[in-house]
């Protein structure tokens, strides 16, 4: 019995749902940088899920979902990369990575 | 639908601003042995007039190539200038008329006005930013900010939800990176962290908009058997949204408010416009006023796509006929942004604050003249030359104001209210910039502001929102008390001891011209109407 048979369509959908509130969850209760960076992964990973199973189990013919989920993954990396980089500029002028100690720019 | 090589030319602008990137870029590269101060400005000063330089041409190619200022005539004698004549018809026969490319690029007037537009506002800021330049790696500073106007070009282009996301994406990685340039100042390493975490999330929640847009368009399109298509571009999308179902439509409704959430913050609109005070205040002002010009505008053209191409059927209305579809969505938008934006803006005592809140303002201006969109043919494309007049007099707004307060940084002037006390006598030119933008911006009869506001005004009127417009014409009234704040210490308040204020020649002239346009097209409207109005038309 294939996977398709097995798992329905809407209970992936609704990993992707938890899987995308729980990154949301994390970006709004962190308080580290690096913590709200990994809720975001979270949350686009939840995305490719959800990509993924739309194009194996409705269209498996086409590749549209599959190329969506691939230009995902590479461009979660870059900003990943551009996040991590300006976490390290954050920390080098004001050692701490604390989002809530992130209170210079006030009116 | 393949692509030709006569498609080339159609994407000329965006391809000459790639090209143009890695040209400065490598400029650079083969100066670094330059490095002590001296040099190191005259290595900027290079990358800001190669990029000028550049962008100008990009900019006339597009004004030649989009043919809607005019169309040359077919060829006739010989003359001296038939050489270049010429060269103008090979561009403009790469014109608009074929459709998208590939089903995905649409090079339409709406492309040509938004390309004249954003390369226009980045050819303004490399301007500006020659004489303003980063501490360190100008050229960097330049390809970035042309990559972000290349995204953004796309992204004003996109009839696709891959291409929509991958240019979001280009501008918006730029822009971060530009928000926080120069790391070694706190303030603008904050800016640029703040900007990148609203910016990551806002993506994905805009991402997770997009993938339940293709799963309703996959589950009706792939199970008919007909030919393959993308399910991801917006004539998909629309066609599938045409024939949906009731529980369809609630994914779609879903999926479009997640979609408008993602690019709402793009725009600033409450409640996603946390992030804009503090970016503008702590980047450096040129930056803040690419942000404030460009990316505001170049996030309204993509709402336009995704909203006129892909979700015709679920406009709904935000009147007196009803309250629904994503027509509804804009107007709470609207609302909140005009509501709160203005009575924030209030209590700043920073300038570039203060201009942020009224740049969020704005935003909801901008939201209320996208609600008429989908209506009925004569009213819509009437709205839609509203909308980018709008656009094309914020832009140069925005520009001209947040480029004073750069000249003024430049020249040493701190933040605060009080510190442009008695600035027309410290710098005449400074002051009347300043004071036409900001009553540009705060819509007074004889400038560009008072006929763009009174466009989408009627435009919203005529599409039932009259509500909508008696709450935004009271907030106008409201946003006069905070404009008029910046306005006294400039005119009202001695200058006491403080220091005259100098200006580069460059930055002085772009400054005038930006203000004089302002005064122009306010007294004489009908010519950039009618472009607008072209560029509606010109499917």
């Amino acid at each position: 019995m294939s996977m398709i048979d097995a798992v329905p369509l809407s209970w992936v959908l609704t990993l992707a749902a938890i899987l995308f509130c729980i990154g949301l969850f994390g970006v709004i209760v962190r308080r580290s940088l690096i913590g709200v960076l990994f809720g975001v992964e979270l949350m686009l990973n939840a995305v490719n899920i959800n990509l993924i199973a739309f194009w194996r189990y409705l269209e498996p013919n086409l590749v549209a979902g599959q190329v969506f989920a691939l230009f995902i993954i590479t461009i979660a990396a870059a900003e990943a990369a551009v996040g991590l980089a300006m976490v390290i500029a954050v920390y080098r002028t004001r050692r701490t990575i604390v989002a809530d100690d992130m209170r210079n720019l006030q009116g | 639908m393949m692509f030709q090589i006569s498609d080339v030319p159609r994407l000329l602008p965006e391809l000459m601003l790639a090209v143009l990137a890695l040209l400065v870029l490598g400029s650079d590269v083969l100066e670094r042995w330059a490095d002590d101060p001296a040099a190191r400005r005259e290595r900027g000063r290079a990358a800001a007039q190669l990029t000028g330089i550049g962008l100008g041409l990009i900019w006339l190619v597009t004004l030649v190539q989009g043919g809607l200022a005019f169309t040359i005539a077919p060829a006739g004698a010989a003359g001296p200038l038939d050489a270049l004549l010429s060269l103008g018809r090979n561009l403009q026969a790469g014109g608009a008329e074929r459709g998208a490319l590939l089903g995905a690029f649409a090079t339409d007037g709406i492309t040509v006005m938004a390309r004249l537009l954003l390369i226009g506002a980045a050819l303004v800021v490399a301007l500006l930013a020659g004489d303003h330049l980063p501490d360190a790696h100008p050229a960097e500073f330049f390809t970035l900010l042309l990559l972000a106007t290349l995204g953004m070009c796309v992204m004003a282009a996109a009839q696709e939800l891959i291409i929509a996301f991958v240019a979001l994406e280009c501008s918006s990685i730029a822009l971060y990176v530009l928000a926080g340039y120069s790391a070694r100042q706190p303030a603008a390493a904050e800016a640029g962290m703040k900007y990148l975490l609203f910016g990551v999330v806002s993506s994905a929640v805009l991402l997770y908009g997009m993938s339940l847009a293709y799963g309703v368009t996959a589950s009706i399109g792939g199970a008919d058997g007909g030919p393959p298509r993308v399910n991801t571009s917006f004539a998909a999308i629309a066609e599938a949204v045409r024939v949906a179902d009731v529980a369809q439509r609630g994914a779609v409704m879903l999926a479009v408010t997640l979609m408008i959430a993602g690019v709402a913050y793009k725009l600033a609109l409450v409640p996603f416009h946390s992030w804009a005070p503090d970016v503008y205040q702590g980047a450096s002002p040129t930056v803040a006023a690419f942000l404030a010009a460009a990316s505001k505008t170049a996030g309204v053209f993509l709402l336009v796509r995704v909203l006129t191409a892909a979700f015709p059927d679920v406009a709904g209305a935000a009147g007196a006929n009803g309250f629904t579809g994503w027509a509804a969505l804009l107007a709470l938008l609207a609302l909140s942004t005009l509501v709160l934006g203005n009575l924030a803006a209030l209590p700043q005592d920073v300038t570039r604050r203060l201009l942020a809140y009224s740049s969020i303002s704005h935003a909801g201006f901008l939201a209320l003249a996208l609600l008429p969109l989908g209506g009925a043919a004569p009213l819509r494309d009437a709205a839609s030359a509203a909308l980018l007049y709008y656009l094309v007099v914020a832009l140069i707004g925005s520009l001209a104001a947040f480029g004073a307060l750069a000249a003024l940084q430049a020249a040493g002037v701190a933040d605060r209210l009080e510190d442009l006390a008695g600035l027309r006598q410290r710098n005449p030119l400074l002051a009347a910039v300043l004071t036409i933008a900001i009553a540009s911006m705060a819509g007074l009869p004889p400038l560009a502001g008072f006929t763009a506001k009174f466009a989408v005004f009627v435009g919203a009127w005529e599409a039932g929102a009259a509500w909508l417009v008696v709450i935004a014409l009271v907030t106008t009234v409201i946003a006069l008390a905070y404009y008029l704040r910046v306005l006294r210490p400039i005119w009202m308040q001695p200058a006491d001891d403080r220091p005259t204020v100098s200006v580069a020649p460059v930055t002085a002239v772009t400054l005038a011209l930006a203000a004089l346009a302002l005064i122009a097209l306010g007294v004489l409207p009908g010519p950039l109407w009618q472009l607008a109005q072209a560029a509606v038309l010109a499917r």
